[in-house]
């Protein structure tokens, strides 16, 4: 259905709504708090939309002890590209959509800041609880873990995040829109490049504004650079999960590789300040393409060999295979995204989906597996790290000019809003922003891929022993800090 | 079998001189004399607060830049209409917090053969994470310096701390320090652990690292490559010619 046939479609449907379409692809419905139920019931069960996410945006006093909150839900439509985004005000908490909505009890305890909540126990004979963390042995970020075991098998686990929690989306409202970008690159380091594309992305859709050819190819590269190292740090972790350090030492130095490249590239190791809205903050020329092709060139016969010497390995395959399973049912439900919903047979990818920059042309299909283990997850990232050397030398084709560093100043008007996303290394990012006085956002919502992906993991741990956790986790390896904020 | 006929095809991967020049990183900010016509646009392009402009004579003004609090974005580089800042190369930026103190050069002394350390992250956006972990490769293997990581507190010499202290980590933070055997050492790495960096103002940030722990060294960046992170530990473990 499209955008225009939702639209007739609801207006049928005889409710009390507004509508507003806005950047081509965003539907916004206003609603009245008590339809919200039936519409988001009809998002989900007529028009089979995924649900994204639930975000309060502002609050309004309308006396002094009243306040007033809008409440956005957000839905998309994979197959034809655009957002619904359901909006409705309320003085109240948000209104209840759990038993519609598995994931909505998660967003709406983000909204009502309720971190603190029970643990469950298990009791009987053989019951026992192991608790991990914050402090984890290793070089790890902080995150509480708490497994209830039976015997042997992890009957539950509580993940318990929020260690980092530091505020960013509110400080993002108080940063000038030009420097907002070295904010959002720190909201997860792995991530720079997706999260600086994700700001330039929205700042050009808010000023309906577009970049040249060579520019969006150049940034295509860099975000294809970054996937790159973040997989092989991925592949690598599962093979020192497993204790084949061959492996996962050599993923280590291919890594070592990419980064050093960007560093040449742009300066930075993790590129950051290289995207910039409106252009590029560094300088491209003939000398940088012959560098990427030939280092990407060099290593890429050496990934794959590697690659094929851990799937060969019978004592890999042995602990890979048929561990940390999430079922597809299962991955729907819980709203997953990105490699790890792809490896439980869900085709959904917003290179393909929302596609940016150059991905229409370059980004065909969409790589899957079925189900949903240790080694679907592996194999993905090893299809994708694959991918990333033919993207790169795709797009380095598209670029015909030498780029010049160019920034130019933003100026944003007051009311504006919209919504961004970008497939990052862990799934898919959403940022929602809202425009405001003195070039500075009023509002800034992130939905990052790990916030949803974690509860992933303490299905996929089920059944499995607590010595395999660090490797289901590995295959997951999502990030603490996006999540935290 | 194919791990050696892959070992013997490529040969060895580790370099020689870990903290040799690299004329790709980022560095030092230096500012040049008698140019600056103080302008300010440097100071409102910051967002760390990092540039101050001293004003010497009426004509005369200085820029400094304080490389701990500075998260090399090079902003203020580019906008500078005079260019009166530029970039070097010049990674090796750490310096000890209390030098000169005899006790402490002693603590340093003991530590001087091999240094285990504790990693706790307070709060970053995992670049840092990422660069420790990078340290480890095979491409610099810190380890034949004697430097390694310890998965117990219980074990180690020196505690190592990335992004700002957030509240809700404080309590791990300390608890994990009372844990460690004297002496011991404390190392913030990068701009976060040093004033809080970019996060300063979030209201989840308990404050900085100085206020909970006495700081022994501060490695600068953001983040800081591992160059500079080997750089500064062999700095704190004497092992830097002079």
């Amino acid at each position: 259905m499209k955008i225009t046939d939702i639209i007739n479609s609801l207006q049928e449907l005889n409710f009390d709504l507004k509508y507003e379409v806005k950047n081509k692809n965003e539907l916004y419905v206003r609603i009245k708090a008590d339809q919200i139920r039936k519409i988001v019931l009809i998002c989900v069960d007529l028009y089979k939309f995924n649900y994204i996410c639930e975000f309060s945006v502002v609050e309004k006093k309308t006396t002094i002890k009243e306040k007033e909150t809008t409440i956005n839900c957000v839905f998309s439509n994979s197959k034809q590209g655009y957002y619904v985004i359901c909006s409705y005000t309320t003085q109240k908490k948000p209104i209840d959509l759990s038993n519609i909505i598995y994931q909505s009890r998660l967003f709406q305890r983000e909204i009502n800041k309720e971190y603190d909540y029970k643990i469950k126990e298990v009791s009987g004979t053989g019951a026992y609880q192991v608790a991990v963390g914050p402090v984890h042995a290793g070089i790890i970020e902080p995150g509480h873990f708490r497994f209830s075991v039976m015997g042997e098998p992890i009957e539950n686990l509580e993940i318990k995040l929020m260690y980092k929690y530091r505020g960013i989306e509110k400080q993002c409202e108080d940063i000038n829109a030009n420097t907002l970008n070295l904010m959002f690159e720190r909201i997860s380091g792995e991530s720079s490049v997706a999260y600086g594309e994700v700001y330039a992305i929205l700042v050009e859709k808010l000023l309906c504004a577009d970049v040249s050819a060579p520019i969006k190819a150049f940034r295509v590269v860099l975000l294809e650079l970054e996937r790159m190292y973040n997989y092989m740090d991925d592949l690598g972790g599962v093979g020192n999960d497993i204790g084949y350090s061959y492996v996962a030492k050599k993923f280590g130095y291919f890594s070592e590789v990419v980064h050093q490249l960007c560093e040449r590239v742009t300066e930075s190791r993790f590129m950051r300040n290289s995207i910039v809205p409106l252009g590029m903050n560094i300088d491209f020329d003939e000398s940088k393409r012959k560098d990427i092709l030939d280092t990407i060139r060099g290593i890429k016969s050496r990934v794959l060999s590697i690659i094929k010497m851990s799937v060969n390995s019978v004592s890999f395959l042995d602990r890979v295979e048929d561990s940390g399973m999430v079922s597809r049912d299962m991955a729907k439900k819980l709203c997953m995204t990105g490699v790890v919903a792809r490896a439980c047979n869900l085709k959904y990818d917003v290179r393909a989906a929302f596609p940016y920059e150059l991905y229409k042309e370059i980004k065909r299909d969409i790589n899957i597996e079925t189900k949903g283990g240790v080694f679907e997850r592996y194999k993905l990232k090893a299809r994708e790290l694959k991918d990333t050397f033919t993207f790169i030398e795709k797009a380095l084709a598209y670029i015909n000019v030498d780029i010049k560093r160019e920034k130019k100043e933003v100026c944003l008007i007051e009311g504006l809003e919209a919504i961004a996303s970008v497939e990052t290394v862990k799934g898919e990012l959403v940022v929602y922003g809202l425009t405001g006085k003195n070039n500075k956002f009023d509002r800034i919502y992130f939905k990052t891929p790990s916030f949803t992906n974690w509860t992933g993991l303490s299905q996929a741990v089920l059944g499995e022993i607590v010595p395999d956790f660090p490797l289901i986790n590995k295959s997951f390896n999502m990030s603490y800090s996006e999540n935290d904020k | 079998m194919n791990n050696i006929i892959d070992r013997i095809k490529y040969g060895t991967e580790t370099i020689k001189n870990p903290i040799k020049d690299n004329e790709f990183s980022y560095g030092k900010i230096v500012a040049a004399r008698n140019v600056c016509d103080n302008c300010g646009k440097c100071m409102n392009e910051c967002l760390v607060d990092a540039i101050k402009i001293n004003t010497i004579t009426n004509a005369e003004h200085l820029v400094s830049i304080d490389d701990k609090k500075c998260i090399y974005c090079r902003n203020c580089v580019d906008i500078c209409p005079k260019s009166v800042l530029q970039m070097t190369s010049d990674y090796k930026m750490s310096e000890l917090e209390l030098a000169g103190d005899k006790l402490r050069d002693k603590i340093y002394k003991t530590f001087n053969r091999s240094l285990v350390l504790r990693v706790v992250d307070t709060g970053s956006c995992n670049a840092c994470m990422s660069e420790l972990n990078a340290m480890s490769n095979t491409f610099y293997d810190i380890s034949r310096f004697g430097i390694n990581v310890s998965p117990s507190p219980r074990h180690a010499d020196g505690l190592v701390v990335t992004g700002p202290v957030t509240i809700n980590m404080k309590e791990a933070l300390e608890k994990t320090y009372h844990a460690m055997a004297e002496p011991k050492i404390v190392i913030g790495v990068g701009s976060c652990a040093y004033n809080g960096g970019i996060f300063k103002e979030g209201d989840g940030v308990f404050g900085t690292l100085h206020d909970i722990l006495p700081v022994d060294l501060v490695i600068p960046g953001c983040p800081p490559s591992p160059q500079a992170i080997i750089f500064g530990l062999f700095k704190i473990m004497d092992k830097i010619k002079k």
